[in-house]
């Protein structure tokens, strides 16, 4: 048996999380959750920890010389960095719409990139 | 704008108190809502805040700013307010509450509109507000003008960053400075709790294992051109330095996140009474100003952690001003004080009126790291929480049956307590 500690990072509430593992680390039981989304925090922490990743890429001919991304869904955080070097060799074109998808399945995460902003032309 | 249909609520600032004012002000009903905006563009700070975390409580997802504007900025064009970007407003007459705006287009006019609300946030405590000793070389930047910087402008502050004072946005900056390449060498808190959320310390410092240094300031400034390095040093319990613990940390950049002021130059000038302690105007539960057709919300009023609350405050003062146009706010309503017990650092809105259910939000001066309870005398409310502290906001909620029955209350005094 052995415990693992973590701050839930799902709301600002930040609860202090213990989560108690068996010898296989399985998932005994999670405590100091106020809501279910910690519960899954947790277990996702164990297994299978992931991040929104958030960064800009360089735009061509736009209002601002760079746009805002995202990551669509939560993605792996050990790829975290591996990411954002794919991200920051991209270069796109203006306008950008909010919600374009800029980079499918990046690093064979699964997860898209998608623009989190409008950007109007020059 | 001036010579057309008058204006009947004006809001100053299109960050996200002043879009959701807009929005509470036509669903309100009043027949013109304008926007002032002095940038090009609709969102103010949230345009650069491009990390997620935001809108959890009104969405019910996590948006990024950017996102979370969107949805805000659409849900105002479809009530039908009305936005004029690259308009700064430069004067607001006391007397005649007349709003001087200037715009390269249209030159400068003067608006009399029936309310006015004020919602133009807030801005960083700079270099200047400590007192650092040593030089002043190119490097320094407060964290937000780094974010706009990297976020909006395309340009990295540095390589090497130390970051004093643990604010939000420190926080997010050490993150967002780790994923664009650069290193960072430590936060540094002078005070011994942190300024930011602890969500923010777990997933903008820990996960990067960057270095938190509570009790910690920097006390020394080092480079000609460019910065080459700060001196650190512990501080005692009334955060004088400790001789004996310098360290030399060599940086090219030094990141300030050490507290937002409410920006109220225009409130001054407008002669509506400003609070010694948040900095921002003192205001009823409806959002009223000491000038009766002046409103004001968001950070203008008092710094919050989470945009949600700016939203909703945002909506809650539209709403007012436009019943204030409308006519429909009496002039002799109630106005209960409200008095902050001996753990409570600052709180808004200051005066009940018992015309609306009220959120009082409010911080505790100092962490109580135990089982506490936040109240509101006599009788109104009383929650248990497991902890408090200064880094996040703790909320009374007084209901308007509960003011109206127990009649004539003389104050209502909120405090926070260990149990």
């Amino acid at each position: 048996m052995s415990e693992r500690k973590f701050i839930c990072v799902s709301c600002p509430l930040g609860c202090g999380l213990t989560v108690t593992l068996d010898d296989n680390d399985n998932i005994l039981k999670v405590e100091g959750n106020t809501c279910p989304r910690g519960e899954s925090y947790a277990r996702s922490e164990v297994k299978d920890p992931r991040r929104v990743f958030a960064s800009t890429v360089r735009v061509r001919g736009g209002k601002l010389p760079v746009c805002p991304i995202r990551s669509k869904t939560p993605a792996p955080k050990g790829k975290l960095f591996e990411i954002a070097r794919a991200v920051a060799e991209l270069e796109i074109d203006a306008p950008v719409k909010i919600g374009q998808v800029l980079l499918h399945n990046v690093c064979g995460t699964d997860v898209d990139i998608v623009a989190s902003r409008d950007l109007a032309a020059i | 704008m001036s010579d057309s249909k008058k204006i009947d609520v004006l809001i100053i600032g299109a960050g996200p108190a002043g879009v959701a004012a807009g929005i509470g002000a036509r669903k309100e009903g009043a027949e013109r809502v304008v926007v002032l905006e002095r940038d090009w563009d609709l969102g103010g700070i949230l345009q650069q805040c491009i990390h997620p975390g935001f809108g959890l409580r009104t969405f019910k997802e996590e948006l990024t700013g950017p996102e979370y504007m969107h949805r805000f900025i659409q849900q105002a064009y479809d009530a039908g307010v009305e936005f004029h970007t690259n308009t700064m407003v430069f004067q607001i007459d006391q007397d005649t509450n007349s709003v001087w705006t200037m715009n390269k287009e249209r030159g400068i006019e003067c608006l009399n509109p029936g309310a006015i609300v004020l919602t133009m946030g807030c801005r960083e405590r700079p270099l200047g507000a400590i007192h650092i000793p040593g030089t002043r070389p190119a490097g320094i930047y407060t964290a937000g003008t780094a974010r706009r910087f990297v976020n909006m402008e395309g340009y990295m502050p540095g390589k090497r960053a130390v970051i004093l004072g643990s604010d939000n946005i420190g926080l997010i900056m050490a993150r967002r400075m780790i994923w664009e390449g650069a290193e960072v060498e430590g936060v540094y808190e002078v005070r011994s709790w942190p300024g930011g959320l602890r969500q923010n310390i777990a997933q903008c410092l820990d996960d990067y294992g960057i270095p938190f240094h509570l009790k910690t300031t920097v006390t020394k400034i080092h480079g000609k051109d460019r910065l080459e390095g700060v001196t650190v040093a512990e501080v005692d319990d009334s955060m004088i330095p400790i001789k004996g613990t310098e360290r030399f940390v060599e940086c090219d950049t030094l990141l300030l996140a050490i507290g937002l002021i409410p920006e109220n130059e225009l409130s001054r000038m407008a002669g509506v009474e400003i609070h010694k302690v948040t900095g921002g105007p003192v205001v009823n539960d409806l959002l009223q100003t000491s000038n009766p057709a002046i409103f004001a919300a968001g950070n203008v009023v008092i710094v919050y952690d989470i945009v949600d609350n700016v939203s909703d405050e945002g909506l809650i003062a539209g709403v007012n001003a436009a019943r204030y146009a409308m006519g429909k706010i009496s002039a002799d309503i109630k106005r209960i004080p409200v008095i902050g017990g001996e753990n409570v650092q600052l709180f808004s809105p200051q005066y009940v009126t018992g015309e609306t259910d009220t959120t009082i939000f409010m911080r505790v001066t100092h962490p109580i790291e135990s089982a506490c309870r936040v109240f509101a005398e006599p009788g109104i409310y009383s929650q248990r929480l497991r902890y408090a502290r200064p880094g996040e906001m703790n909320e009374v909620k007084i209901k308007a049956e509960q003011i109206k029955a127990l009649g004539e209350l003389k104050e209502i005094m909120i405090d926070i307590q260990p149990l």
